[in-house]
């Protein structure tokens, strides 16, 4: 079986019953989409490039603010984790997926032990010396649009970063 | 809404001129999001690279992101053909 490939359209109907399902759910909700994708080719080749990763899993560290998670309107904000991270230190606070498989092994979500082994083979240039923990759950996603993504890219832009890998929680 | 959260946060970075891959589990919102790289996995939320303690797992993942990143020439996403639970036979 190979990879395929997914129409947008084929997914329109699945996707409006989604926002009116969440406008309906969940007070104060807003919908916000990227209007026009930017597209980046790659600008070197991988085994070059500076990889950066991004979760929105609610990935904190021990001495970092918990993200607020039982707030109606989210939490729009990000915390930086360090790519040298004692995996001990890692905190998840998220009321919205089942937390275990990443308390068992942060890899399932943030994958640095296994972007390490990538740069380690030559597959990849470098880790990223930061990745950004957010945390998904914002009805009101205009923040998140105005805000946290600029200033992610912001953060990254200046780690020198070439390629960013996201995972959703 | 973890996805719309990755999506916008994803395409931002992406106008930055810094190249972006994600994973979706919901391929819906990451389609309506709008975004210029993606792979959908049928895996339960919580679990985007796979099961704990999986490398070979994890790393048939990240390789088909990179993959993506590779040669996609225009916003692309599409759907791996893993299973959770079964994906040994994939690897």
């Amino acid at each position: 079986m190979e990879s395929k490939v997914l129409d947008r359209e084929e997914f329109r109907d699945q996707y409006d019953k989604w926002v009116k399902f969440v406008a309906t759910n969940h007070h104060g909700a807003n919908n916000r989409f990227n209007v026009d994708p930017a597209f980046t080719p790659l600008q070197k080749p991988l085994a070059e490039a500076r990889v950066a990763l991004v979760t929105s899993a609610g990935v904190h560290l021990s001495d970092q603010e918990p993200f607020h998670t039982a707030t109606v309107a989210g939490d729009s904000s990000y915390r930086v984790i360090p790519n040298d991270v004692d995996f001990s230190t890692v905190r998840f606070a998220h009321t919205h997926y089942d937390t275990s498989s990443a308390e068992q092994d942060l890899n399932v979500v943030l994958p640095i032990t296994r972007l390490a082994e990538l740069v380690e083979r030559g597959r990849v240039g470098a880790a990223s010396p930061i990745h950004i923990g957010m945390m998904g759950f914002n009805p009101d996603p205009s923040a998140i649009a105005d805000t946290t993504g600029p200033a992610v890219a912001a953060a990254l832009t200046d780690a020198d970063v070439d390629v960013a890998i996201f995972a959703p929680g | 809404m973890c996805h719309r959260s990755v999506g916008l946060v994803q395409g931002a970075v992406e106008a930055a001129g810094i190249s972006t891959a994600s994973v979706a589990l919901r391929p819906e919102i990451t389609l309506g999001t709008n975004v210029a790289r993606a792979a959908y996995l049928r895996f339960p939320l919580g679990n985007p690279f796979g099961e704990p303690d999986q490398p070979a797992q994890h790393h048939r993942i990240l390789e088909d992101l990179l993959v993506l990143l590779e040669t996609a020439t225009e916003p692309t996403v599409i759907e791996l053909p893993y299973r959770w639970r079964r994906w040994e036979k994939w690897l």
